[in-house]
């Protein structure tokens, strides 16, 4: 049960562990947003504040019934949009699934801000229905929001949409937040675009995008291909041929550049993950990136 | 006699075998495409975005080069399924030979007594000539001097007849009266019996034992025609068995017609020559002289004017496998899938060395 997020920890730990670290003692800009982080920021309890706010021990030594304000105003909310049509069951490269990489990744960046006290919410589907998932807090939460992802990603799902899964964060997520994107998508279509424009005026957004297998390779390659989306095989007398390999490799490579321009043009930063090794950095470097990045 | 065969129709031995053939491989066939469109993708990988290869060029070429090979070997495949299925089945072809044998027979009876032995290699020449005119009757030769043996019986074999022919003339080609030659004696031999030293060319008791050679006579519920060809100058030393008018009447009792041919042998007494001329008369045969104009073509006339029934015999039926068309069908079969085969070898080849 539990597994998903344990992975993640050995992960961080093995793979960057001054890295986390780091950003964990509260250089983590996007979180903080450049404001000190005061703990005293105590007052009165008034009439309608909630008894789950009070300080009983700041009260016992004041004698006034003190409420704690300043928490709820601290944390971030993270917001997952996980895009978990049945493409991202597919097959990342010849040892890893998509869905292995998704869950991955979103726990990894769940996990940075679960440890920083963040609540994380979680909004995932495909072109049928979306579901969301309240922000909360906490690792065991985290762990529920990843199984959930992970359950959600079959072969069986229905095609990927994500300009559905932002639609629907648009109109579920009312409050601001960190939104972290989690998609396979190959090109950022016009109306894809507009949703990201318009999500970008109420977020913050951090956009990852999944790669897919190769299905012209021949080395390591797994003997039989299915197309998830036709649901038909990939013809195995495709693959080992140079010019296809050519071809193709020139398509994946002209459509990263347009989804990276057009992800630019809108102000998101982006990153690609590639493979579990390198998904880590990928993560630190968007973060990193979208320290530096202009604000809004 | 003509002995050809007239094929008849083409059929199949075994029909069943080419059904269940052709459908096994109907069945096989159906069985394959639903299995293959059913494959459930157990074991396999998925990959995603995969229609992006569809739009590649690259990716049209293969697949059009695929299906055109695809088509060409399935094609071919079958083709040689096809020949496959007919090998299988033995196509035969009927064949029927018409048997109309002349229920006739002739016995040629030769004089191989010294006194006619130089004329008879003229006389075999003219026999010669009479076998040639013959179609479908049976021929047999006896050859005799003061006692008769049979050289060959009453045979249909012609190829068999002429080559004894042959044997014959070259044996009396051999004759002399000081020194003959050793086939000539070999030849001759039985036909000289010690027991009757004064007597010589019996021609009575030749002909008589001529007559004896005919098999079925009078059993025969179907009449067959019979000649004896009766070669021999008439001329006889001593007396046998028989006269000559006892032969005949012996001969015509039988209905066998006796056709001389007379040769100019030696001492060319008064009344040999017409007491043969009787003897065809008495049976109602002919008579010529050795070497006359037509003589060969006048007993082959009075022989096919002999009535005889035609033997009704069943026509023989043979089948015979005819297995080329399944073979020729299998081959280029065959050949095209090597074809195919080699064409798309050929085609990777240049890819891989071009590039």
């Amino acid at each position: 049960m539990a597994a998903h997020l344990t992975r993640v920890k050995t992960r961080l730990s093995i793979h960057a562990h001054r890295k986390v670290r780091g950003l964990l003692q509260g250089e983590y800009a996007a979180i903080q947003v450049g404001r000190g982080i005061d703990f005293n920021d105590l007052r009165e309890y008034v009439r309608g504040d909630d008894v789950k706010d009070i300080d009983w021990k700041a009260s016992a030594r004041s004698r006034t019934l003190l409420v704690r304000r300043y928490v709820a105003e601290r944390k971030h909310t993270i917001i997952f949009a996980v895009s978990t049509g049945r493409s991202m069951a597919a097959m990342n490269d010849a040892q890893h699934d998509k869905r292995e990489l998704a869950v991955f990744v979103t726990g990894v960046m769940g996990y940075l801000a679960v440890r920083h006290g963040d609540l994380v919410c979680l909004v995932h589907g495909d072109a049928r229905r979306q579901h969301a998932r309240p922000p909360d807090g906490g690792e065991l939460y985290l762990e529920r929001l990843l199984g959930l992802v992970h359950e959600a990603i079959t072969p069986d799902a229905a095609p990927s949409d994500l300009r559905g899964v932002l639609d629907y964060t648009a109109k579920a997520i009312r409050r601001r937040g960190i939104l972290v994107v989690v998609s396979d998508e190959t090109r950022i279509s016009d109306e894809l675009a507009e949703s990201l424009r318009r999500l970008t005026a109420q977020h913050e957004v951090l956009f990852l995008t999944i790669g897919d297998l190769d299905p012209t390779l021949v080395d390591g390659a797994p003997r039989r291909l299915v197309d998830i989306d036709a649901g038909a095989e990939v013809p195995d007398w495709l693959r080992g041929d140079p010019q296809l390999q050519e071809e193709y490799a020139a398509l994946v490579t002209g459509e990263e550049n347009q989804l990276r321009r057009r992800l630019d043009q809108l102000g998101i930063v982006h990153e690609q993950i590639r493979d579990t090794d390198s998904a880590i950095a990928a993560v630190f470097r968007m973060l990193e990136r979208h320290r530096h990045a202009r604000r809004r | 006699m003509e002995l050809s065969w007239t094929t008849s129709e083409s059929a199949l031995r075994w029909p069943w075998l080419v059904a269940v053939l052709v459908l096994l491989v109907v069945g096989l066939l159906v069985a394959w495409v639903r299995v293959w469109s059913r494959r459930t993708p157990t074991g396999a990988a998925y990959v995603a975005h995969a229609a992006r290869l569809r739009s590649l060029p690259r990716y049209r070429a293969l697949v059009q080069r695929r299906q055109l090979f695809g088509a060409l070997g399935s094609f071919a495949a079958l083709v040689a399924c096809a020949g496959g299925i007919l090998l299988g089945g033995r196509v035969q072809d009927t064949q029927v030979m018409e048997r109309n044998d002349s229920a006739r027979d002739i016995m040629l009876c030769l004089d191989a007594s010294g006194s006619t032995a130089p004329w008879n290699v003229a006389v075999i020449q003219e026999l010669r000539d009479i076998v040639r005119g013959l179609q479908g009757e049976r021929i047999g030769l006896t050859v005799w001097n003061n006692a008769a043996i049979t050289k060959f019986p009453l045979t249909d074999d012609y190829g068999f007849v002429l080559d004894r022919l042959d044997e014959a003339e070259q044996a009396f080609a051999g004759w002399s009266e000081i020194l003959p030659t050793q086939e000539f004696d070999d030849y001759t031999a039985g036909t000289w019996s010690e027991n009757r030293d004064n007597q010589s060319s019996l021609v009575a008791d030749g002909l008589v034992s001529c007559v004896q050679r005919f098999d079925l006579l009078g059993k025969s519920e179907k009449k067959r025609g019979r000649a004896v060809i009766f070669a021999t100058d008439g001329e006889q030393r001593g007396k046998g068995v028989f006269n000559l008018e006892e032969a005949a009447d012996y001969a015509a009792e039988r209905d066998v017609a006796v056709h001389v041919i007379a040769n100019p042998g030696e001492p060319d007494r008064d009344g040999d020559i017409a007491g043969l001329q009787a003897v065809a008369d008495r049976t109602g045969g002919s008579f010529a002289d050795l070497g006359t104009d037509g003589s060969a073509a006048d007993v082959v006339d009075r022989i096919d004017d002999l009535k005889a029934e035609r033997l009704q015999k069943p026509p023989l039926v043979q089948k015979v496998d005819e297995p080329r068309t399944g073979q020729v069908v299998a081959g280029i079969g065959v050949l095209l899938l090597l074809l195919v085969w080699a064409a798309q070898g050929a085609i990777a080849w240049v890819e891989r060395s071009t590039r």
